[in-house]
């Protein structure tokens, strides 16, 4: 089979994942004016930004200027150093850690690197599914792991979604770095989270595996998910994101929709850093 | 078959048939052995199972003990953190004596656990080799939880794992560290004689059965005995238990290594 068949073949496979959301229009996590600071110098200041369901928010910007970090307060990994981060209507760092830790299980994350599991492929993506469960449902499941083998229909559509659907027995050392960052993304989509957010999620891979993450992108986001990506990649951005966040000069210099930011930027920062003309 | 090994096979077939107290007189008229065997049966078995029982169940405690410090002093900063750390490492290669003169203080009838009549027990001695074992088991287990990627720990946490599960993920990854210190634990507190000799006495029945005596200490007294064949097959036995252990811990390496 050629490359581009393969290619076709696991993005047909991306659109089977049947999904039954019912959502309202209301963003899910919301950054209120947030600020992250090392010692007295500031990375970004008065952030605020949110992430809405059905829609794919991608935060461009050079390196350093704090993406990620911008990211990991949307997956509630930190907390800001001023400012408010809200899940729903719930100031998330202010309520107890049994309230977060429910928070945090609306969120999926697909980080730079695969960071898989020493596990096997169906292990690895029914991770969020297991830890969700109560300690005696897990033993339960752990036991009937010695007799039935077959994974879980959310681990098979989650890596189907991803074109990996007879990959679930293999080791996870046994991928290669793409399908390793392919399972990584089912793995987040297994749980079938409100917000799946994505760091640089293809900084490291073939045009071939990017193509087939950026589909899944577009299944999760067609189902009703807040998909928010962090990336540097502004091809890449001008054709998954529906809004754009620039993050320049300690914070957010223009947010808007995706086709208007790259054709036609209000701020001159935004339009020289598209351009590619804005050195750091 | 040549005359020795034929020898060989006849003793080893009557030790199977005989009762204990004759044993040692059928193999004795074994000629020609390499190593005359002027012991009862019962007395190596049993130095066996008492050495085995005591390093197995420190190694087990120990191990218990082990592994959420190695998970306490890796991942959550307090204050004291670096004296624990100093201990730990001082304590891998703290002399077995003086953990076996410290814990018979500690069983004595002044010490403080002197009413549970500890002194010359196999308890005694499983406390002195848990103190030995510890460190070893804690001291591979920090660096190898401490070698399990952030990334890995993050991605229990992004989806949605509590304290415990990124914990248990961390131990589950560092698996292979942490059985090969289990098995340096292993390695340490069998082949120990000093404390073990000390708080358990080297102790065995009038029916020349151990009851405190282990592999160790038995090769030591029968070495000073002049009974060098006794001493020499005890440490045998010694040896392939230790070579096994070593044999395990490099399989792991090889197989840690290749993944």
């Amino acid at each position: 089979m050629s490359q581009s068949r393969e290619t076709e073949r696991e993005s047909e496979a991306a659109t089977e994942v049947p999904h039954d959301r019912h959502r309202a229009g209301e963003p899910v996590v919301s950054l209120d004016g947030v600020a992250r600071r090392y010692g007295e110098e500031a990375v970004f200041e008065d952030v605020s930004i949110d992430a809405r369901p059905g829609e794919t928010l991608a935060i461009i910007g050079p390196s350093g200027a704090g993406k990620s970090t911008l990211l990991r307060m949307f997956g509630l990994f930190e907390p800001p150093d001023e400012g408010r981060v809200r899940v729903d209507d719930i100031d998330v760092w202010t309520v107890g850690e049994r309230e977060r830790l429910a928070a945090r299980r609306r969120v999926g994350t697909v980080f730079q690197e695969a960071n898989l599991f020493d596990a096997s492929v169906q292990r690895n993506v029914a991770y969020g599914l297991h830890v969700r469960r109560r300690w005696p449902e897990r033993l339960r499941e752990s036991l009937r792991r010695f007799v039935r083998t077959d994974p879980p229909e959310a681990v098979r559509d989650a890596l189907s979604t991803v074109g990996l659907a007879d990959a679930a027995t293999r080791d996870a050392d046994s991928l290669s770095g793409g399908e390793a960052q392919r399972v990584a993304f089912a793995r987040a989509l297994a749980y079938d989270p409100d917000v799946l957010l994505l760091d640089e999620p293809t900084s490291d891979l073939d045009p071939r595996n990017t193509a087939v993450l950026e589909n899944a992108v577009e299944t999760a986001r067609d189902s009703g998910m807040a998909v928010v990506m962090a990336t540097h990649d502004m091809h890449q951005a001008e054709r998954v994101a529906d809004r754009v966040a620039v993050l320049l000069d300690g914070g957010l210099v223009e947010v808007g929709p995706a086709e208007r930011l790259f054709e036609n930027p209000d701020d001159p920062r935004t339009r020289k850093f598209v351009d590619g003309d804005l050195v750091y | 078959m040549t005359p020795t090994v034929a020898a060989l096979v006849e003793a080893t077939l009557a030790l199977a048939t005989v009762d204990s107290g004759s044993a040692a007189d059928v193999v004795a008229s074994a000629a020609p052995l390499l190593v005359e065997f002027p012991f009862q049966r019962n007395y190596i078995t049993s130095i066996v199972r008492v050495s085995l029982y005591v390093s197995l169940t420190a190694v087990a405690l120990a191990t218990l003990a082990s592994v959420p410090v190695a998970l306490l002093v890796g991942f959550v900063d307090f204050p004291g953190k670096r004296l624990v750390v100093a201990v730990i490492n001082t304590g891998m290669g703290f002399p077995s004596v003086v953990v076996g003169l410290l814990v018979l203080v500690l069983v004595s009838n002044q010490g403080p656990l002197g009413p549970l009549d500890l002194v010359f027990t196999k308890e005694a001695m499983i406390m002195s080799q848990f103190v030995l074992a510890w460190p070893v088991i804690t001291g591979v287990s920090l660096a190898a939880v401490t070698s399990v990627e952030d990334g890995v720990r993050d991605a229990a946490r992004a989806m949605g794992g509590t304290r415990v599960d990124v914990a248990l993920v961390t131990v589950k990854e560092a698996r292979y560290g942490i059985v090969t210190g289990v098995l340096a634990g292993v390695g340490r507190a069998i082949s120990e004689v000093g404390s073990v000799f000390i708080v358990g006495g080297n102790i065995a029945s009038a029916d020349g059965t151990s009851i405190t005596r282990t592999l160790t200490t038995a090769i030591q007294l029968e070495a000073r005995q002049g009974r060098f064949e006794t001493a020499m097959v005890l440490g045998a036995i010694l040896l392939v238990l230790v070579l096994g252990v070593n044999a395990i811990v490099l399989r792991l390496g090889d197989q840690r290594g290749g993944r």
